[in-house]
């Protein structure tokens, strides 16, 4: 793959030139340099490389070049406004959801594609939409408590 | 007693840059010229190796290196130098560097990688510690006992034991003549991976000045420059390690292993940043390991439940290099009495090579793996004395005046496994056991553990630290934060100790040892009690600093001072005083003139008393014990087999909570690993010693909706002597009594005795299966 790719990256546009094998994980990282999207496992399975298309979160370790062109891409550096956190990420840090961070930008942006589609997500969708993801230090407890703290804030935030 | 910082929760320092994604992790670090390395690993888990041809890798894309083994001078490890950076002559596990590809981009090295060819003559295979320790068994190592060790190890040359250790207390075996009633069994503890989100790696950079520069995901900056500098000749100081943040570390991250691989890649190519990150299945076969711990056990007792008699043979398949494994073996051994007190004691360990990568550090360290032998072996006693198995161990829990399998007394203050294992009891057996019904089988279990402390007699935690003009300080540790809120008890325990507000302390974030203070190794969940004592003992020398300069500005005995965090006064009469802002660079008098000194300290904290082993195997831990009891209710669901834990409660004794929150978050997260151990995950070798399993799903980490329905978490607090304010490590605690307890409670669901983990699914619907036929 010679072609370039335009896309939207958290807002703005964005032109790339990939290579055949890379991924949008690899043209995340390594060609724009936005480290913030994490790789942790080889076929899929782990979520910390979650961003969100188009509205969906996709793990973007597997997501195929082809369909980017075009797209709207949010990553985890595109959600707070300058210093000022999203609810979600404001959530997650105030509820002790965040031990390593390792698993923390695949959640977030999980987390902002379900309430964006879904605002009054129940407690199910929630937990189906976490248990995607791979989480080594929390037990999760603290992850579901400050995902319902997220979605709170976004609901209040639109009364 | 009340504290103004401690106890309480803050929001942790890391938490928002680890949210908006600025927190940058190994694999975020990007040099200027940086090359890549990919790493070819063995066809054969035991193998010679007669020939290797990097010709056509070499003239491959992007190439500009390809490495091996062949003429590496030296052997590494820090307890045995057993290890080389990449095989010389010999592969001998799955996961070994045969070869390294270092290009230009990580995709052009892991092409050329394929073009590298090796030819083997395959070896026996050992997967099995039992297995190796057969005399018609090929050695591993036919070096075993020459190669450079610490005083207290002892290989058996000729055979594939890497070292034997031994404790006796009391009359050893022969204290089984006291004994009424006799309980035996084996247990196994399997192979399993840390498996942080994170993948481990690192950066390393020969610089043309002849320093070595590195950047790695490890918890032990300070060894890692120490056995550089001594493999390539250097002195110390011209090593320089950096820690970035790490994401998840559970013990695998610890000791010395992939650095000196990188390291020997890039030294071929000097000038040039060398990295290599693990792919995940590199992180479950190139890196360390954990458990594979197979216990045998005997327990005496008396008729009425007084136990007498212990005898522990631990046989631990180390894998491949021991360097990392012989440690955790000792703790394993040692730590077979679990919370109890046996008057008679004879455990024999044998850390033993296998044809496995190497096991090291695992979140509990050799205590979940024997204290699971034990905890089932107490309900095996229970049954054979007809007994309730927490009255028997009440009977016997460590307490004030006890004496150890180690030789060592305990304390009121070693903490109280009563209180603990009372909160468990009374929180689990509350009387609203359900009746099996058509879908499900209900159960119960408990268990009670001991958590020792970890040391070494060179073990220590420097903490430096600076009053600033503001008043704020800072504070600067060679302690590794990886996600268990290091930061947090940094932050609590030097306010507390400077009687400052929390939000005017900054902690260190990145560890680079050419600027932090010495530290042995992150390790042991020790950095709260030793890393806090030295905050504490740092903090007294600034105040004494900021008094001597008082009493200068206040024309006073330093002895009459008092200091609150803002002002140095006058006991007797606090308007006499001195704001610290004016006296943290020293005072500046109206005239210029300036007395005193910078208000800044540095201190350690080392292990009181704290030995080697004697003769019997014995020896002061030098700090203080940790106790604590858990347990849980569960359903296994008929049809399928699986285990659903509906609630899970922990109690430890933590001394002090210095922060509820992250406590919780500690606890939680580590009941939830032994979760996986005692249900899902197990690290599978098939006889080649080819891993079966190294992703994850096939490796089941478990998800969100593996986890307890419901924890509860309550803490006591019996006050350390040694911890800062009273509190002890947490960090591992959490996973020692899961297996056990869950086992135990199946056994009361379903009536059936496990003695190995993980209890899958497929194993419960079996057994199941087997209970149905016989009747």
């Amino acid at each position: 793959m010679s072609d370039t790719i335009t896309f939207t990256l958290n807002g703005s546009t964005c032109t790339v030139k990939p290579e055949a094998h890379m991924k949008l994980l690899d043209v995340l990282r390594d060609e724009l340099n936005l480290t913030g999207t994490k790789r942790g496992c080889d076929n899929s399975t782990c979520g910390a490389c979650v961003v969100v298309v188009n509205g969906k979160a996709v793990k973007s370790c597997n997501y195929n070049l082809a369909k980017l062109e075009g797209a709207e891409v949010v990553t985890v550096e595109g959600l707070a406004q300058g210093a000022q956190l999203h609810p979600i990420q404001e959530a997650l840090v105030e509820a002790g959801s965040i031990q390593c961070g390792f698993c923390t930008p695949g959640i977030i942006m999980e987390l902002y594609a379900l309430f964006n589609q879904n605002p009054d997500a129940t407690r199910d969708d929630i937990t189906k939409a976490l248990n995607k993801h791979l989480c080594r230090c929390t037990g999760y407890e603290a992850i579901v408590e400050g995902a319902l703290l997220a979605q709170q804030k976004l609901l209040a935030q639109k009364v | 007693m009340e504290h103004k910082y401690v106890g309480k929760d803050y929001i942790r320092p890391d938490a928002v840059s680890k949210a908006v994604g600025e927190a940058a992790y190994l694999d975020d670090i990007r040099l200027p010229g940086m090359l890549y390395a990919a790493i070819l690993r063995p066809e054969y888990a035991h193998a010679k190796i007669l020939d290797i041809d990097t010709s056509e890798a070499e003239k491959c894309r992007g190439v500009v290196k390809v490495v091996t083994g062949k003429g590496c001078p030296f052997r590494y490890g820090d307890n045995i130098k057993d290890l080389v950076p990449m095989a010389v002559d010999r592969v001998r596990y799955i996961g070994e560097p045969v070869a390294a590809v270092v290009a230009d981009t990580k995709h052009n090295a892991e092409a050329a990688l394929e073009k590298i060819k090796v030819t083997y003559e395959p070896l026996p295979v050992y997967v099995e510690a039992l297995d190796a320790m057969k005399e018609d068994a090929v050695l591993i190592h036919e070096e075993n006992g020459e190669y450079w060790h610490l005083p207290v190890l002892k290989p058996e040359p000729g055979t594939n034991i890497a070292h034997h250790y031994h404790l006796l207390k009391g009359k050893g075996e022969a204290g089984f003549e006291d004994a009424d009633v006799v309980v035996e069994g084996e247990f196994e503890y399997p192979f399993a991976s840390s498996a942080a989100i994170e993948p481990h790696g690192s950066i390393a950079w020969f610089k043309s000045d002849k320093t070595i520069e590195v950047w790695s995901s490890s918890i032990c900056p300070f060894i890692i420059r120490q056995d550089l500098a001594h493999s390539y000749g250097l002195p110390v100081s011209q090593v320089r390690v950096h820690i970035p943040e790490i994401g998840g570390c559970f013990g695998y991250k610890s000791d010395i292993t992939v650095e000196q691989t990188v390291a020997y890649v890039a030294s071929f190519v000097p000038g040039r940043p060398v990295k290599w990150v693990a792919s995940r299945k590199e992180d479950f076969t190139s890196t360390l390991i954990g458990h594979g711990i197979r216990t045998r056990m005997k327990i005496g007792a008396k008729r009425d439940g007084r136990l007498v008699a212990l005898k522990t043979d631990v046989f631990h398949s180390t894998g491949a290099y021991a360097d990392t494994g012989v440690n955790v073996m000792i703790a394993a051994t040692h730590n077979s009495s679990g919370p109890y007190e046996f008057e008679h004691c004879d455990f024999h360990g044998y850390c033993v090579y296998t044809n496995t990568p190497a096991v090291g550090a695992f979140r509990g360290y050799g205590h979940q793996e024997s204290q699971f032998a034990t905890e089932r072996m107490i309900e095996l006693l229970a049954r054979k004395l007809d007994m309730d198995p927490i009255a028997l161990r009440e009977k016997n829990y460590l307490r004030a005046g006890s004496i150890n399998a180690l030789g060592e007394k305990m304390w009121k203050h070693s903490g109280d496994v009563q209180k603990c294992s009372d909160i468990v009891k009374t929180t689990i057996y509350d009387g609203q056991k359900p009746e099996e019904d058509e879908d499900f089988y209900y159960g119960q279990g408990f268990a009670a553990v001991m958590k020792s402390p970890k040391g070494a007699p060179f073990s220590t935690k420097g903490c430096y630290m600076k009053m600033n003009i503001d008043g704020s300080v800072s504070v600067n540790m060679g302690g590794a934060e990886v996600g268990q809120g290091l930061r947090t008890v940094v932050q609590q325990v030097t306010a507390e100790a400077l009687k400052v507000p929390v939000d005017k302390v900054r902690c260190y974030t990145e560890i680079d040892t050419q600027f932090s203070p010495y530290e042995w190794q992150t390790i042991g969940s020790m950095f709260t009690t030793q890393g806090g004592r030295a905050i504490v003992r740092a903090a007294e020398k600034l105040v004494n600093s900021l008094k001597k300069t008082a009493s200068q500005v206040l024309r006073v005995d330093e002895d009459f001072l008092d200091y609150d965090g803002e002002y140095v006064f006058l006991r007797s009469d606090p308007s006499v005083r001195v704001p610290v802002t004016e006296i943290c660079r020293g005072y500046i008098g109206t005239d210029g003139i300036t007395i005193g000194e910078v208000a800044q300290a540095t201190a350690d904290a080392r292990l009181p008393r704290y030995s080697n082993p004697n003769e019997q195997g014995q020896g002061s831990l030098g700090v203080s014990y940790t106790f604590g009891a858990q347990g849980c209710k569960l359903r296994i669901e008929k049809k399928t087999g699986k285990v659903f834990i509906d609630h899970f409660a922990s109690s430890f004794d933590v001394g002090q909570v210095i922060s509820p929150k992250q406590i919780r978050g500690q606890i939680a997260g580590g009941v939830v690993i032994g979760v996986g151990a005692a249900l899902h995950e197990k690290l599978q070798f098939d006889e080649e010693g080819r891993a079966q399993n190294p992703h994850y799903v096939k490796y089941h980490l478990p998800m969100l909706k593996d986890a307890p329905v419901k924890q509860t978490i309550e803490c006591v607090e019996t006050p350390d002597p040694i911890g800062p304010f009273g509190a002890r490590g947490i960090g591992e605690h959490p996973v020692i009594g899961v297996a056990p307890a869950i086992l135990n409670a199946i056994y009361d669901a379903i009536g059936v005795d496990f003695f190995e983990i993980p209890v899958t699914a497929a194993k419960i619907k079996e057994a199941l299966a087997n209970k149905e036929n016989q009747s």
